[in-house]
């Protein structure tokens, strides 16, 4: 009996062994192409798991582009695969568990972060031997394209640019009497104009900021910097940039032009233009803010600044992971599947692209804003990223612009303190 | 679904895995000559260890490993001593005033919060009509996510919220401005601590609510007769009676207090005055790709945690009376 025991007992352990083994092993078989196939594809296409934010509406939109996209596909089936909340926490997470998706949305504060952190394929070989034309850099927005590369490397393509353009209530101006935005406005007439179409009794203002737009907006239009273009530097005491900062603070939670923080934190900036109690606010391109329902709206270049009249634009690449198995795939992949959103997205951040027929089709609700767009989009800027850009960004809101807009401190004080702590953060 | 086909089969495979785990422990224990109540025991507790060890121990373990390593997520960690200590004491900004944060709400909330539970379980305590009623209503709060009551206190805040209007009224007569609350620096202290006797009741007005009614009637109907006063009775029988349940729920007070996560995550706070250190926990690993770091302060708050739990422990035999239970069976 005893000796029946320990047999059965070294036999269930060698068995156990056994299986765990198959099970490890087993683990591997969906990378081989063609594993996860199903019965309606074939068996030769890769699956290739792409990574975005979209939401339910936006997701269906999507899968349109990326059905056309497969239809056409010879080597790879996209698969969408949304993450509406905590986008990049998910992202960093399946990155960190060797699961990340094959491409993925990335805005272009998140490129150098991911890519001097070698989360992502270098494509920069690859580009020029590509006749497609989603694949050509020189046709991209330089600003834009420079988002999407770090250290000389091209790590993305980026499929959207939004630059800031200026959206404005035509029957509060009207009845101010004050005349519409042009191109010659500076930030003298966009002032005085805001002072005017203010009434605080009927809880009306003439425009408001933020945090929105971002200050390096007017900081750039002042001639300053917030990073140098070496990255080596951030000139944020500079003459010019306190004179941004400072254009800034006479306008952020100044009751006699824009609300005040705890009413923009309560009822919106976006919700309050769209109830007439805001005249002028800075929208990205896209934005809906010019088709609110019972409001005349009107679209125009951002003012001038003191320099010239540089507007910021947020942007986002599709970026392909470093860990794909496929990567070549993958790249066939990101090119087609560039093509197709930039022909969905306002605005497709490629010269040839920045035309008023391509922005009516992409989105015939744009054709009022269509002009002002694409003037806009010769003036366009994204931020400079640098690796550590969390850490800079948020030492940058937390010791100079929200210490300055409470009033705790003049521009020129707080640059100057927190200058050494920005460039500790870029070596 | 032939991925589908591939994850049930990985799935039953890792069953059967465990099931022959399982048999392979009690015929390895039964080999060794131990009784068949103990193989048997150890089999069947097989499943939950290998859980508890993968799951709990591994990633415990691991992550104080963690704390000493600059980690960014997306590459693998390095060793960096105690480098992340040395910058959490010495050289962090927002380190001390988040630390500083999250104890004076623990050390404000958590008393107030039980002197609530205390008052709204002595309420319930009393025989009422449709007294079930009443406890069900007390208790619907906590059935609610902690998300959605976030932002339900957020709009109760507001500027023109819910209780500045209601107290609009009393502003005026006073002659001051409304506070503006969550936006206002000074404010978002005492708000959270208001916010939190939302939890006050529903679990611990339980616990006490079931503390009361055993305290024996006995004992309360003897001092009456000598003459106790109602505050004495309550203050001289009732509370070292239910002593006990008071510091159960002092004790996780204080832990769910300094780990309080979800209401500040949602409530924005001019210049992170709001910023708990769960918080800042989430944010520096998540947000600034700082994991390493993030382990190193979510180990500060574990010893912390500690700390004031053994402190309260150490003092507990001063003033909880635990002889309740044995009188009960006399």
């Amino acid at each position: 009996m005893k000796r029946g025991t320990k047999l059965f007992a070294s036999l269930l352990l060698t068995a156990s062994l056994g299986l765990t083994a198959c099970s490890g092993g087993g683990s591997s078989t969906p990378t081989q192409p063609g594993a996860g196939g199903g019965p309606s594809t074939a068996a030769a296409k890769v699956k290739i798991r792409l990574a975005t934010w979209v939401g339910a509406d936006e997701a269906k939109e999507l899968q349109g582009v990326i059905d056309k996209v497969n239809a056409k596909a010879t080597t790879y089936e996209i698969v969408s695969e949304p993450i509406p909340a905590d986008y990049y926490t998910k992202i960093q997470t399946m990155i960190a568990g060797t699961t990340a998706p094959d491409l993925m949305w990335l805005g272009a504060e998140y490129m150098a972060p991911y890519a001097s952190k070698g989360a992502l394929l270098d494509l920069t070989d690859r580009l020029p031997k590509d006749s497609r034309a989603a694949a050509k850099v020189d046709d991209y927005f330089k600003p834009v394209m420079d988002a999407a590369q770090w250290n000389g490397k091209t790590y993305g393509l980026p499929w959207i640019a939004q630059p800031v353009i200026l959206y404005y209530n035509k029957a509060l101006f009207k009845a101010a009497g004050v005349p519409e935005p042009t191109d010659d406005w500076t930030w003298q007439t966009f002032q005085d104009a805001a002072k005017k179409l203010t009434d605080k009794s009927k809880g009306q203002y003439g425009t408001t900021f933020n945090g929105w737009p971002p200050v390096q907006m007017f900081i750039w239009q002042a001639g300053g910097e917030v990073i140098s273009p070496d990255l080596k530097s951030s000139p944020v005491d500079s003459p010019e940039a306190i004179k941004g900062l400072e254009f800034y603070s006479s306008i952020i939670y100044n009751e006699a032009v824009s609300p005040a923080r705890n009413v923009i934190s309560e009822q919106g900036t976006g919700d309050m233009f769209k109830k007439g109690k805001i005249a002028m606010i800075f929208g990205g391109a896209a934005d809906d803010l010019d088709r609110a329902p019972g409001l005349d709206v009107g679209v125009a270049r951002v003012p001038k600044g003191p320099k010239d009249r540089t507007t910021f634009a947020w942007t986002a690449s599709t970026a392909i992971s470093a860990q794909t198995k496929n990567p070549q795939q993958a790249y066939d992949a990101l090119v087609d599947l560039t093509e197709g959103v930039q022909n969905w997205k306002v605005l497709a951040p490629r010269k040839s692209m920045a035309t008023k027929e391509q922005i009516i089709k992409s989105d015939p609700r744009k054709e009022k804003a269509a002009d002002v767009i694409i003037k806009a989009a010769a003036d366009m800027r994204a931020f400079r990223v640098v690796p550590r850009h969390p850490e800079w960004d948020t030492t940058f809101f937390e010791q100079l612009q929200d210490p300055l807009y409470s009033k705790k401190g003049t521009a020129a004080d707080l640059a100057k303190a927190v200058r050494p702590k920005l460039e500790a953060l870029l070596k | 679904m032939a991925a589908y086909l591939l994850t049930l089969s990985h799935w039953l495979l890792t069953g059967a895995a465990v099931l022959v785990l399982m048999l392979a422990v009690y015929g390895l224990l039964k080999a060794l000559k131990a009784r068949q109540v103990t193989a048997v025991g150890y089999a069947l507790v097989l499943p939950w260890l290998l859980g508890f060890l993968i799951w709990q121990i591994y990633p415990f373990a691991y992550s104080f490993y963690l704390a000493f390593t600059d980690y960014n997520v997306l590459q693998p960690p390095q060793w960096v001593g105690l480098a992340n200590f040395k910058h959490m004491f010495f050289d962090d900004p927002r380190f001390w005033p988040s630390v500083r944060l999250t104890l004076l709400y623990s050390f404000l909330s958590v008393p107030l919060g039980m002197i609530g539970a205390l008052g709204t379980a002595s309420l319930l305590a009393q025989e009422v009509r449709a007294v079930g009623f009443w406890r069900t209503l007390y208790y619907v709060p906590s059935v609610l996510p902690a998300a959605a009551t976030a932002l339900l206190w957020r709009f109760m805040f507001a500027g023109t919220g819910l209780i500045n209007t209601f107290f609009s009224p009393v502003y005026k007569l006073l002659h001051i401005a409304p506070p503006a609350w969550f936006s206002d620096e000074k404010l978002v202290l005492p708000s959270f601590v208001i916010m939190s006797f939302w939890g006050v009741f529903g679990a611990n007005t339980v616990i006490l609510l079931a503390s009361l009614k055993n305290v024996p009637k006995e004992l309360l109907e003897a001092a009456e007769m000598d003459g106790a006063s109602p505050w004495t009775r309550f203050a001289r029988i009732t509370v070292p009676m239910i002593s006990p349940s008071l510091f159960y729920v002092m004790i996780m007070g204080i832990i769910a207090a300094m780990q309080n996560f979800t209401a500040p995550l949602f409530i924005n706070t001019p210049g992170g005055a709001g910023t708990f250190l769960s918080v800042y926990i989430y944010q520096q690993g998540f947000t600034q790709f700082k994991m390493g770091y993030a382990t190193a302060v979510g180990w500060f708050l574990m010893v912390m945690i500690l700390i004031l739990t053994v402190i309260v422990w150490k003092f507990s035999a001063a003033y909880i009376y635990y002889e309740g239970e044995t009188r009960k069976g006399d």
